[in-house]
């Protein structure tokens, strides 16, 4: 039988025209394009970042007044959440998971394509809310009704907020159906549960987390969209109607939310951590299976962030002690990576520096998040800077520290080019002192009173005090931030990068044995997996031979 | 680098937990308000000791980090330097999972001892009972006797105080934090919340949940007074000033104290001040971005604000230019 010619040439997928790109199906390039599209919405919303902290800075400023202020901090949420940590881990994962497992692609290479032109999508519509009339959404990422009700939010931006969540809904979805399969069924041989990658394991527990919490949102948007729209009133409480609906349907994805957006950063710690240690994870059972627990807990914990609505103390009660179980799982995995820097080899490339940030800040945002679960006290602090400040430590300290060490870690994997390590040092010093100096004040000023999604305030004293230090923070964090952009930079445009062979850290796990950047079929043949460390265990054998 | 780096990192986190100290000696946030309310003393008393057991628990993490980075450094060895090949170790993962069982049990112990005085109001003989109404963007507050005012909350100090607290509109978060913690204000639903002033004075708050454009602006003060000072206001301040107040709490806002414009457009030369039927209009149904504040008035209210714009706040036609 013939063979047509075209089927069997693969364009080299690292040096396609633009259209090999938007028809790829290759996980890795859909990958890239996953974690390129994030990294433009992360500095898009760290620009309305630091509006939002421009006209803090200061009391009575004039920046940035009411109506526009509330359209910025709402998409500056939204898109922190579900236009890039999201997607950026749905990209690593892209391009990870089936390298660490030996798979060639994903088990449903069109549909991922499908996921990530519907995230585009998403963001797009999001985005093109600036001009809808009325301006963008500016209900607040979580959009309360009434407030998101049409009486009180004319115009179209909350409908394209809703549009765009719901897209990005059904790219994630998609996305994680992909991961779960392709975990389940595509593992090298010999890669038994208990040999995956722990990055693996926190994609796949990721993925079961937004299948079951993804579709409460979805109802939660549809009836808000519908009351909009087509003149019901689920949440119009003069017709009957119930707001505290909304709010059990949007925590009840919105807390699972959390963990769908620090596991796989967890994940990437435990990836990172012991191969600059030089050392293996210390228990991997404990750490695998606490992200199970994570997991399992996540769902259960949801009203804690409804603490002020007026439920039961019964309810309260048990909201707060299940928030407080999940501390346990994660003082596991905090311990565990303690105990992987014990008595290493402590490499430090800026990848561990990240990783090492990682740890010390979410520790700070586990810890203040103690007391947020202890109901009483929510109920002082609750919807204040305190909170803000508790969960830029675990969504920026936490999730975004673990992604930048990711960046470093696999980027040469990626592009074939180490990012420099100079550069990496100072992006990390100035994003980690920078970050301090931003969130650590906030707890302060919550405790002083000051609520969030304030646009404007008129206390002098410590407020002010405060205030300004933490917008001057943000500076420093944003100098850090370009500093990666300029590292990039350096190392691809100005070519000083340095060549990556195919495992410059020594590292353990299957994506290391390809090529960097790997070839379209990832890998020529797969290596028996003998332990959770094939690569290690290869250069073993290799060294025993010669 | 990595030499210098690391004293600079472990001088950082030390000077942090000492600065940490002095402030909190000061209590320059580093603790909730001081409070004037015994729900407020509750809710700060689990506070401290929550601080207590996590900044244990934070010193001993951040120590073990900085310890392990700075000991355990290469050194200049190179990277095909295993380090030891520890997998892991039973005893110590159980260790580690029981300890924080352990003090978040007590901590929970804790919290739920304090419950009954943060919940409860202690038993009184003649507690006062207040509604407290949201709306886009100032707070009303009803007397048992009938008596309304905007923005100010008078109440005799000592008295146990329950709020019946509810929203005409979206939601709003009721909050004073020297009196407690927040209650959130939800239309079609009445959550209550009390607190007992233990002095006279006067004490802020504002709205912590976002309700619109000018949440910024929606703010709350009660005014805890002997009883005796209390009973007068009720009986005549209450009446005389309550036009003023709903300007001040309600109108100025936007519009300015002396109506000169600020957020919303100058109205003291605008003649509808003198109209009472155009004013009602646009105060009862809202008019553009104008909301419609006074859709739950009572006609007393209306006649107070339209009798207090009329000769207070308009400067006739011509004034403004």
């Amino acid at each position: 039988m013939a063979v047509r010619s075209d089927a069997v040439a693969p364009v080299d997928w690292k040096s396609g025209r633009i259209a090999s790109w938007l028809v790829t199906v290759d996980h890795k390039r859909i990958g890239i394009l996953y974690i390129g599209t994030s990294l433009f919405f992360f500095v898009a919303g760290g620009i309305l970042a630091v509006l939002m902290r421009a006209q803090l800075a200061t009391p009575n400023e004039k920046l940035l007044t009411k109506g526009a202020y509330n359209e910025v901090l709402t998409i500056h949420g939204t898109t922190m959440i579900f236009l890039v940590v999201v997607p950026i881990l749905a990209g690593f994962g892209n391009f990870l998971v089936p390298l660490m497992i030996g798979a060639r692609d994903v088990a449903f290479p069109r549909l991922n394509a499908l996921s990530y032109w519907f995230f585009l999508l998403g963001g797009i519509v999001l985005y093109s809310s600036w001009f809808a009339s009325g301006g963008a959404a500016k209900a607040g990422w979580w959009s309360y009704p009434p407030l998101s009700e049409l009486q009180y939010s004319p115009g179209r931006g909350q409908d394209y907020w809703i549009l765009s969540l719901h897209i990005l809904g059904i790219s994630s979805l998609l996305g994680a159906i992909n991961f779960i399969v392709t975990i389940v069924n595509m593992r090298a041989r010999g890669m038994t549960w208990m040999r995956m990658p722990l990055f693996v394991w926190s994609i796949l527990t990721y993925s079961i987390l937004l299948v079951v919490a993804l579709p409460s949102i979805a109802a939660g948007l549809t009836m808000l969209l519908l009351d909009r729209n087509a003149g019901t009133h689920f949440f119009i409480p003069t017709k009957g109607g119930n707001p505290v609906l909304y709010q059990h349907e949007f925590w009840f994805f919105g807390h699972p939310e959390v963990y769908i957006m620090v596991l796989p950063a967890m994940g990437m710690v435990s990836e990172i951590l012991p191969v600059f240690a030089r050392k293996p994870i210390f228990g991997y059972k404990a750490v695998a299976f606490s992200t199970l627990g994570i997991a399992f807990f996540s769902l259960l914990v949801w009203a804690h962030h409804m603490f002020t609505v007026g439920m039961p103390v019964g309810l309260d009660s048990f909201f707060m002690i299940s928030s407080m179980v999940i501390a346990v799982p994660t003082g596991i995995k905090i311990f565990n990576w303690l105990a992987t820097t014990w008595r290493g080899n402590l490499q430090f490339d800026t990848p561990l520096l990240f990783v090492l940030g990682f740890i010390a800040l979410f520790t700070m945002g586990g810890l203040s998040g103690i007391f947020l679960a202890a109901f009483p006290v929510d109920w002082q602090v609750n919807d204040t800077y305190y909170v803000v400040a508790h969960f830029h430590y675990v969504l920026f300290g936490g999730s975004i520290f673990a992604i930048f060490g990711g960046l470093y870690y696999w980027w040469p994997k990626m592009f074939g080019r180490l990012l420099d390590e100079r550069l990496g040092k100072w992006n990390f010093w100035l994003m980690f002192i920078g970050f301090n100096v931003t969130f650590l004040p906030q707890h302060m000023l919550g405790l002083l009173g000051m609520p969030r999604r304030i646009y404007t305030y008129s206390h002098g004293g410590l407020w002010e005090g405060y205030n300004l230090t933490s917008s001057i923070g943000s500076g420093i964090m944003t100098i850090g931030v370009l500093l990666f952009f300029v590292n990039v930079w350096h190392a691809h445009v100005a070519r000083k990068g340095v060549r990556a062979t195919n495992d410059p850290w020594l590292a353990d796990t299957l994506e290391w044995y390809t090529t960097s950047p790997p070839p379209p079929h990832d890998f020529d043949t797969v290596p028996y997996v003998t332990s959770a460390r094939p690569l290690r265990d290869l250069r073993r054998k290799l060294a025993e031979q010669t | 680098m990595r030499r210098k780096l690391l004293p600079v990192l472990a001088f950082a986190v030390a000077a942090t937990l000492l600065g940490a100290g002095a402030a909190a000696a000061a209590n320059g946030g580093f603790a909730p308000l001081p409070p004037a309310s015994p729900n407020a003393q509750g809710i700060k008393t689990a506070y401290w000791w929550i601080f207590g057991f996590t900044a244990a628990i934070f010193v001993l993490v951040e120590t073990l980090l900085v310890l392990f980075v700075v000991k355990y450094r290469s050194r200049g060895r190179a990277r095909t330097v295993d380090g030891a090949q520890v997998h892991g170790h039973t005893r110590l993962e159980l260790i580690w999972t029981a300890g924080p069982v352990i003090i978040l049990a007590i901590i929970a112990v804790v919290v739920f001892s304090e419950l009954p005085g943060i919940r409860n109001a202690p038993a009184a003989t003649n507690p006062l009972r207040i509604t407290v109404e949201g709306h886009q963007y100032y707070w009303q507050f009803d007397y048992p006797n009938g008596v309304r005012s905007i923005e100010e909350l008078h109440v005799p100090a000592g008295r146990v105080v329950y709020l019946d607290v509810v929203s005409s509109d979206v939601v709003h978060s009721w909050w004073i934090p020297a009196l407690g913690g927040k209650i959130q204000a939800i239309p079609g639903r009445t959550n209550t919340t009390w607190f007992q002033a233990n002095r006279t004075g006067s004490f802020i708050g504002q709205c912590a949940e976002l309700c619109g454009l000018y949440h910024a602006w929606m703010k709350a003060r009660v005014i805890a007074t002997s009883e005796q000072d209390y009973e007068t206001w009720l009986a005549t301040a209450a009446h005389t000033k309550l036009g003023q107040e709903e300007f001040q709490g309600v109108c100025a806002t936007c519009h300015g104290l002396s109506g000169q414009g600020g957020y919303g457009p100058k109205i003291s030369d605008n003649p509808l001040l003198t109209q009472p039927a155009g004013l009602e209009a646009i105060i009862e149904h809202g008019r553009g971005k104008m909301p419609a504040v006074a859709d739950t008035w009572t006609p007393e209210q209306i006649k107070a604000l339209e009798s207090y714009v009329s000769k207070h706040i308009y400067t006739g036609a011509s004034s403004g230019g």
